[in-house]
């Protein structure tokens, strides 16, 4: 680590410090208030915080998996009770239950569980980010009740963003009951939620790579542990009790002639529109129907329920639900490529009027049901051409899933890491990789702002965009660094010596190379007082401080040199090779100068 | 606000706290895992119900929605093979062939060893007129597990695999399969029977009067093996065991009516035969004789019919047909046979004869198969080497 992990970082990395020099600590302990430091001093006799931390992780991980396994269950209990145990086109169920189950959502949210629209993503951030780690139980109930019904009734969404809203909740009321500080409640959200999304999806790598991708941000040592404990653990409680098969069963696929690649970039391409149809289909229409008087929020979700009610009673109640099941289908060839193309696009138009009609729900599962259909689509349109080809629509589906990940979600490592883990195959890698960059590059240069963001800035809220933090470029110390002022001094030289060498030079602070090690800095009016009290055949040695200055190297992030430059008037800069070897000094005025620098070039940093 | 109270107190001791934690987790497991055993039990009965319905709705001829209520049955109980390869059958009947390939094709993914899906994949392959992939289904179908009476669906698929390749015309495999097939075969009169029969399908008379004569070594009186070995004898110009067979099959069926006219061909066979064995002198002489009338009588006839004048043919010097160049052989046969009155030679016997079964074979030719006497020369014709003697 090189650089501080922001607010999530329980581990700051110090910069080298010289003997004898102090820098304020890092670690967690440092910052607990007296109460705090008073319980763990009592806790720490028995079990050290960061150990308990990670026991509690595991914890949150087991409440986690249980919540989501009893939210599946209330999915499918919801949809047998309200659509039948075989939802078919021409049922008159289909037209009728969504808006009226639509009705009975739209209440409890704007009465009961104000706080549940939307995905759960983004809460989850604003928890993190804003409210300190505070998602209330409240919101975890709601969440549950409104998603499982607006799902299990044919509402165009997916049970994984709520899920990991509903993993953030446990998280947050287990740290709060727990009193923990503001700094570990902060990190309890995150693992919260890569539990849920992991039981949820079934899948603990790529929710853990989500969760720092899209949560965080960023990677985190002092968060990394504790995620990973939690995913697995609510995973296992999720498989002892459904079963360890996936959401979708997947033949085996393959990847054999490189000239296939041609046929998955085209899915790349067509997979990177797809999403941004669907993010800019979302992003239009979501303020305009929240823009909508305060009555007709009620009939929002309804009318979205209606919309999807009416394409499932036309032909396609493949579109209502999470649609895992057709996924399965699709894969298997159970569909022609034709109808492929039109469920994906119908899907898109469903998810869109559920989602912005403020109905609970994710778009993890839409947008996965959305590149099964394009991939499927897309392979029976290169077969019909080349009928050589090999890949199967089941290898074409999964990496179709991959796509809409990367250029919707705008999650392009949990899209190729998703699609290894659910096929168990690693052979696709390479035409995963293509087609998702593909329709990564795609989406961002037709959709500057990724879906999340453009959500939460919807909202009037201001969270870091995790996009943006990945690709901005980090100042270092090598950027503002200086050349040292001639001439550098030894500290085993006499001043009277060392008061001739710089008689030439305009400079009034000078670097002194200590022995065996280290630095410091003398100034010339200094040196001059000491020759003037008759001590100008000492050594330098023999006058200066114990004390050494702190150092950096060349590639710190320039804002660590923020903590020194104010602390003395030039840090010496040093090669990591060899310590005695200074490459540059570094001082306030050139930190600030290079900060300026670059505010006014847009674009940079 | 008391259990608030409750956990400030307790969370002071980390080991309390996991303590109550871990409580928590066993308690709320136990009532999940009663939760999720509902649910699967209700997931099952669901699956069970829609797969009633699925039935029922085939049995109605109601396809569409037997399909989707078998989709809707495996959705509460994706693993569930019956289910699956009901699906799959379902599929592949309604003409999906496509859908219920890549449902069989991923049922034999899970296990290749399976009898029932190879053979399902077997049927489809056939139905898609793949000659390569039916065989290699069938086969592993033939060598495959199966659930329970593995012994007869094993064989069922093989026969299945015969006729099967005798409907896409790959009469070769089809009679190479039957051979190994009659090697494995049980000594049950049943199936030796169907692989008898199968052999006359091919046709291959050799190996399918065998296996008659096998059926009839188990089961003397069998009327169907009875008929099939005299219609066999008789399709190979063994016409005395033809008779032999054929005369007790009449015997025990009267009304099998094709049986009685084989029976009556093959005695016609026997009795215009000249030379069968036994058969001396003038017993000889008179069948040839008789032979030779018949044949001059078919000409005329045949002649007529075709409107074809012979007795002008015979004083004129122009190209005359076939049936004219015949009937002037006929008449020079009939010349020298009144010269040589008091015997005849071998090679005379030969020629008459042989004129005999060209006029038989050149008449069927142009004016159809005949009837009685001389459906019994043509026959004698067709086989130079002598019918069964």
């Amino acid at each position: 680590m090189s650089q501080s992990g922001g607010a999530l970082s329980g581990v700051t990395s110090s910069p080298g410090l010289a003997p004898g020099t102090s820098a304020r600590a890092s670690n967690g302990d440092a910052r607990l208030g007296t109460d705090d430091k008073k319980r763990w001093y009592s806790l720490k006799s028995s079990f050290r915080e960061e150990q308990y931390f990670l026991v509690l992780s595991v914890f949150i991980g087991i409440f986690s998996g249980l919540a989501v396994v009893c939210f599946r269950l209330a999915i499918e209990w919801a949809g047998i009770g309200v659509l039948g145990p075989a939802p078919q086109a021409h049922d008159w169920r289909l037209l009728v239950a969504p808006p009226l189950v639509s009705l009975l959502i739209a209440v409890i949210v704007i009465h009961v569980f104000p706080l549940v629209r939307g995905s759960g993503v983004n809460q989850t951030k604003a928890a993190l980010y804003i409210f300190n780690g505070y998602i209330p139980f409240r919101t975890a109930v709601g969440k549950f009740i409104t998603s499982a019904l607006a799902i299990g009734t044919g509402h165009s969404l997916g049970p994984e963003d709520p899920s990991l809203q509903i993993g953030a909740s446990i998280a947050s009321v287990l740290g709060r009951r727990m009193e923990f500080s503001r700094e570990k409640l902060r990190l309890l959200a995150p693992i919260g939620a890569a539990a849920g999304l992991a039981a949820a999806f079934n899948a603990p790598i790529s929710a853990v790579l989500f969760v720092i991708e899209e949560v965080i941000g960023r990677w985190s040592a002092g968060i990394l542990g504790s995620v990973v404990l939690s995913a697995i653990s609510s995973v296992v409680v999720m498989r002892w009790f459904l079963g360890s098969q996936p959401l979708f069963r997947i033949p085996p696929v393959t990847f054999v002639r490189p000239s296939e690649l041609i046929a998955y970039a085209a899915l790349g391409i067509a997979g990177g529109l797809a999403a941004v149809i669907f993010a800019k289909a979302i992003g239009y229409l979501r303020p305009r129907f929240r823009a909508m008087p305060r009555w007709s929020q009620y009939f929002l979700p309804a009318t979205a329920g209606l919309i999807v009610g009416v394409i499932g009673y036309l032909g396609a109640p493949q579109v209502m639900g999470a649609g895992y099941g057709y996924m399965d289908e699709a894969m298997h060839d159970q569909f022609t490529w034709q109808f492929l193309a039109i469920l994906a696009g119908l899907k898109i138009l469903a998810t869109t009027f559920s989602f912005v009609s403020g109905t609970p729900g994710g778009m993890f599962a839409p947008a996965l049901f959305v590149g099964a259909m394009l991939g499927g689509a897309v392979h029976g349109v290169a077969h019909h051409f080349y009928p050589h080809l090999l890949g199967t629509t089941a290898s074409y589906a999964l990496v179709g899933m991959g796509v809409l990940f990367a250029g919707f979600l705008r999650a392009p490592m949990t899209s190729v890491f998703m699609v290894l883990e659910v096929s168990g195959n690693y052979s696709m890698i390479v035409p995963v990789i293509v087609a998702d960059a593909i329709a990564y590059i795609i989406s961002r240069s037709l959709q500057r702002v990724p879906i999340f963001d453009l959500l939460t800035r919807q909202d009037g809220l201001d969270l870091p965009s995790m996009e943006e933090q990945r690709e901005e470029s980090v100042l270092h110390v090598e950027d503002a660094m200086q050349p040292p002022p001639l001439p550098i001094l030894s500290s085993e030289e006499p001043i009277k010596e060392v008061l001739e060498r710089i008689q030439q030079s305009t400079a009034s602070t000078f670097l002194v190379r200590c022995t065996p090690s280290g630095w410091t800095t003398v100034t010339r009016d200094f040196l001059k007082r000491l020759a003037g009290e008759g001590k100008g055949e000492l050594s330098l040695s023999s006058v200066l401080p114990a004390s050494r200055l702190p150092y950096l190297h060349p590639d710190y992030a320039l804002e660590m040199a923020l903590r020194y430059v104010y602390q003395v008037p030039l840090v010496p800069v040093v090669s990591r090779a060899d310590y005695r070897k200074l490459e540059g000094v570094i001082s306030s005025e050139a930190v600030l100068s290079r900060y300026r620098m670059t505010e006014n070039v847009p674009g940079e940093a | 606000m008391a259990s608030r109270f409750n956990l400030k107190l307790i969370t002071d001791n980390p080991a309390v706290v996991l303590a109550t934690l871990t409580i928590m987790v066993v308690v709320i497991f136990l009532l999940v895992n009663r939760l999720v055993k509902r649910f699967s039990e209700e997931q099952l009965a669901l699956g069970r119900k829609m797969y009633a319905e699925a039935q029922a709705a085939m049995a109605s001829g109601k396809a569409d929605r037997g399909i989707e209520d078998f989709r809707a049955a495996l959705s509460y109980d994706p693993d569930n093979y019956q289910y699956q390869l009901s699906l799959a059958r379902a599929l592949r009947d309604t003409g999906r062939t496509a859908e219920a390939e890549a449902y069989l094709l991923s049922l034999w993914e899970h296990s290749p060893q399976d009898g029932a899906v190879n053979l399902a994949l077997g049927r489809l392959a056939a139905r898609e007129r793949q000659l390569d992939k039916t065989l290699q289904y069938y086969h592993n179908a033939i060598y495959g597990v199966w659930t329970s009476n593995a012994d007869n669906d094993r064989l069922n698929a093989w026969f299945e695999l015969v006729q099967v390749l005798l409907q896409l015309g790959a009469k070769q495999q089809a009679e190479a399969e039957l051979i190994s097939l009659a090697a494995e075969l049980p000594h049950r009169p049943d199936l030796e029977l169907r692989v008898a029969e199968l052999f006359t399908q091919i046709p291959d008379f050799d190996h399918a009067l065998a296996e008659y004569r096998r059926v009839l070594q188990l089961d003397r009186g069998n009327v169907t093996a009875l008929t099939g070995a005299g219609e066999a004898a008789f399709s190979l110009g063994r016409y005395r065991t033809a008779d032999h067979y054929l005369q007790s099959a009449a015997k025990a069926n009267p009304r099998d009516k094709q049986a009685a006219h084989l029976l009556e061909t093959s005695n016609m066979v026997l009795l215009a035969d000249p030379y069968a064995p036994q058969i001396y002198g003038q017993k000889r002489l008179g069948r040839i004789r008789a032979a030779f009338e018949i044949g001059g009588e078919r000409l005329q006839a045949c002649a007529q019919s075709k409107g074809v004048d012979l007795k002008s043919a015979s004083t004129t010097t122009e190209p005359q047909n076939d049936l004219q160049s015949l009937h002037q052989s006929w008449l020079d046969q009939k010349r020298r046979m009144t010269r040589g009155r008091n015997g005849w030679t071998d090679e005379m016997q030969d020629q008459i004869m042989n004129l005999v079964f060209r006029i038989e074979q050149q008449t069927a030719q142009e004016c159809g198969p005949p009837i009685g006497a001389n459906q019994a020369l043509l026959i004698l014709s067709q086989n130079p080497n002598g019918v069964e003697r």
